[in-house]
């Protein structure tokens, strides 16, 4: 009986510390758990200034999608068999990263004119390798002002630059610049046409400082070519009147900017006032003296 | 017809008796604990109030409201009836004159006490704008509270003689004050005259003074794009309201003076049926403002006025307005149109009112335009959509309202209320003509 007893009590601590065990090595083993990470990345072009790779990091965690920031990302031109290290960025807050392609030269591309650029994360503690691989051909995207029978036009053209033939059926946008997003112009795409021109009207009556309009001609993420953006400088806005009373003397402005009139007349009526005053505490006096 | 040793016994400060000693202890005594709790929102903060984000002026600026505007009544009953040579003003203009003073004295103090801490004064002038009706406010209220000052003093002065002369023997040390005071007046032509033409000019420069200040006060509220308060018509609505407190608070004060000192004699039935007409034409007036306050927006408004001008007429303030508007104007008005309502003591239970309903008029005035600002009122804590006074704000509140009692009272102590010399002059005037007449 007391031979029974033990057996049971070595058998119940045995069965214990094996559940507990493999209860904290599943546990272990979620905490270790690595999350994939879902890499996004877009070429951008601004005609006679930079090109850049918009890069975006982010993963599901918790069936919630989460940005994420901090993170290193190594930027790779694909030549044939051989990587090239363009640099690398970090991701910010929100999970974003601008790589600034220093110059297009230094990509190599292929044979058809594709450049093909890999972007890759090597992992860390908490998430799991990751890299994306995106092509885009170079264009260059020229736009002027014209003007027509008393009608402003934009003219852009659209040039493939391996082969310097033109882009034909590509969808152009219209935009102006404002402070917060640009305005677009008209409600359809212009596409290009056999010589990868496009000739849009400007509407008339829109408002700029100084009457200056910067116009965007914009290949709008195009799967071949990326966004490629050429900007316009247009002297044919209806300038902004400044209605700014900043320097003015109002009735809202600080103390130093006080309407003239209101430092006279209470000035007046208080200086008035106090000088009465004055006079009757020096009648006071008199009837005081015998 | 009086002979001058009786009317001097009759009308020379006299001790209180036991009910005026409670009275003024009782007075001193709420007063000490409104400084006490007034020390402690010093220390605390004004976080001891209820005021919050919306409700940012509470009680204390409605009780500021109330003090500018009683102390009209000097502007009113000593000024516009000197100027219109009414001569029944006599045994009231002085207790109108201390009205005044008290209400406007209190009026800075309170001002100061809505600021939190009292440094702050300072700021008005360092970094003051003078765009703004405030400034103007601290300009106005000191020029108001001198000018009323030199209002109650230079009619004193022969009275002040004449007390020196009168408690020689009896009270020496209040007879040496009486002669300091009296600054060496001995009733000659020169002396006459300086004081007359003085008083003649205080009276002409209280008019434009009062005027001023009640409507920068008003325009504390209308230059603000607040529903209930932009309004052009908010001076002459605040000079009207003013008329109406300061003659309330003087019908009331006139008739506990004239019962504690058995004045009946030289306050008579004559002064109330008087000062009951004045005051039924100042609540007519009110009124007629009132009505365009409210009414015209409940026809042109838009939503957001609507919603202030419902709450008022039958939302959360609807009690309070109705209370105001019937029992701090129509009841009086209709009371006071008849003789009957016009005797003393019914005189004295509707200055009571007009003088309740003028408080909680600057009440409704001050905190529903407070709960109904432009900005969205989601999300904000439901604390903010009311809005009561505190323990604290009742216990200073009426700290000032009693400390405006205690001036009134000390200076009732102190002063003839009615003035000596100017009734001994028109009782010998009115012996003279009789005699002439016989």
């Amino acid at each position: 009986m007391k031979n029974t007893l033990k057996f049971h009590f070595l058998f119940l601590a045995f069965l214990s510390i094996s559940i507990a065990s493999s209860v904290f090595q599943n546990l272990n083993a979620q905490n270790n758990e690595k999350h994939k990470v879902r890499m996004q990345a877009y070429y951008f072009k601004i005609m006679d200034s930079v090109s850049y790779l918009n890069i975006k990091a982010s993963s599901k965690i918790n069936k919630k999608n989460t940005r994420i920031s901090n993170i290193e990302i190594s930027v790779f031109n694909l030549q044939e068999d051989e990587q090239v290290k363009l640099g690398s960025a970090i991701t910010n807050n929100q999970g974003e990263s601008r790589f600034i392609i220093k110059n297009l030269n230094f990509l190599k591309p292929d044979s058809t004119g594709i450049y093909t650029v890999l972007i890759s994360f090597k992992g860390n503690s908490s998430f799991k390798k990751s890299s994306k691989k995106i092509t885009f051909k170079n264009v260059d995207l020229e736009a002027i002002l014209v003007k027509k029978n008393n009608i402003n036009y934009i003219n852009a053209t659209l040039l493939n630059k391996s082969n310097e033939t033109p882009v034909i059926d590509e969808p152009l946008t219209l935009r102006v610049q404002r402070l917060f997003k640009p305005l677009i112009l008209g409600d359809e795409l212009s596409m290009t046409d056999e010589k990868g021109t496009i000739l849009t009207p400007i509407e008339e009556g829109i408002p700029g400082v100084h009457g200056n309009l910067i116009i965007e001609v914009v290949l709008n993420e195009s799967d071949d070519y990326g966004t490629v953006i050429d900007l316009v400088k247009a002297p044919i806005g209806v300038p902004i009147v400044d209605e700014s009373t900043f320097d003015q003397r109002t009735m809202w402005s600080p103390r130093s900017k006080t309407p003239i009139f209101l430092l006279i007349i209470p000035n007046i009526l208080t200086f008035a006032m106090w000088g009465i005053i004055i006079y009757l505490i020096i009648n006071l006096f008199k009837i005081t003296t015998p | 017809m009086k002979n001058y040793d009786t009317l001097l016994n009759d009308l020379a400060p006299q001790k209180f008796g036991r009910a005026g000693i409670i009275w003024t202890w009782s007075l001193v005594i709420i007063s000490i604990i409104g400084i006490i709790a007034y020390i402690d929102q010093i220390i605390k903060g004004q976080e001891v109030t209820n005021m919050h984000d919306y409700a940012l002026w509470g009680i204390y600026i409605s009780n500021f409201v109330f003090f500018v505007a009683t102390s009209f009544v000097g502007t009113l009953t000593v000024a516009v009836l000197r100027l219109t040579h009414n001569s029944w003003r006599t045994p009231i203009v002085r207790i109108a004159e201390i009205i005044s003073l008290a209400a406007i004295i209190m009026a800075g103090i309170t001002i100061m006490i809505d600021m939190g801490r009292p440094d702050r004064l300072l700021y008005l002038f360092i970094h003051g704008r003078m765009q703004s009706p405030i400034i103007w406010d601290v300009i106005i209220i000191p020029t108001y509270i001198v000018i009323s000052l030199l209002l109650l003093y230079f009619p004193l002065l022969p009275d002040l003689a004449i007390l020196k002369s009168h408690f020689k023997e009896k009270n020496p040390t209040l007879s040496k004050w009486y002669g300091k005071l009296s600054l060496n007046w001995v009733g000659s032509s020169k002396q006459k005259k300086i004081q007359i033409k003085s008083i003649q000019i205080i009276a002409v420069l209280i008019i434009p003074a009062g005027f001023i200040l009640q409507t920068i006060d008003a325009w504390l509220f209308s230059t603000l794009f607040r529903v209930g308060w932009d309004s052009t018509n908010m001076g002459a609505y605040f000079v009207s309201g003013a008329s109406v407190a300061g003659i309330g608070a003087l019908v009331t004060v006139v008739y506990v003076i004239r019962k504690a000192y058995n004045l009946e004699a030289y306050i008579t039935d004559f002064h109330f049926d008087k000062l009951g007409k004045f005051l039924v034409l100042t609540c007519l007036i009110y009124l007629y403002f009132n009505i365009n306050e409210y009414l015209i927006p409940e026809f042109t408004s838009k939503k957001e006025e609507i919603t202030h001008v419902n709450v008022l007429f039958s939302g959360e303030y609807a009690p309070l307005f109705w209370f105001v508007i019937i029992g701090g104007l129509i009841i009086p008005i209709i009371v006071l149109l008849f003789k009957q309502g016009r005797k003393p003591f019914p005189m004295f239970l509707i200055g009571l009112l007009v003088v309740v309903g003028s408080w909680w008029k600057r009440y409704l005035i001050v905190t529903p335009t407070l709960l109904h600002p432009f900005l969205p009122i989601q999300g904000v804590p439901e604390s903010w959509h009311h809005y009561f006074p505190s323990l604290h704000e009742w216990a200073i509140t009426i700290a000032t309202l009693t400390m405006a009692l205690l001036i009134i009272t000390m200076l009732v102590r102190y002063l003839p209320i009615i003035p000596i010399q100017r009734t001994a002059d028109e009782h010998e005037i009115l012996k003279t003509t009789k005699k002439n007449e016989s």
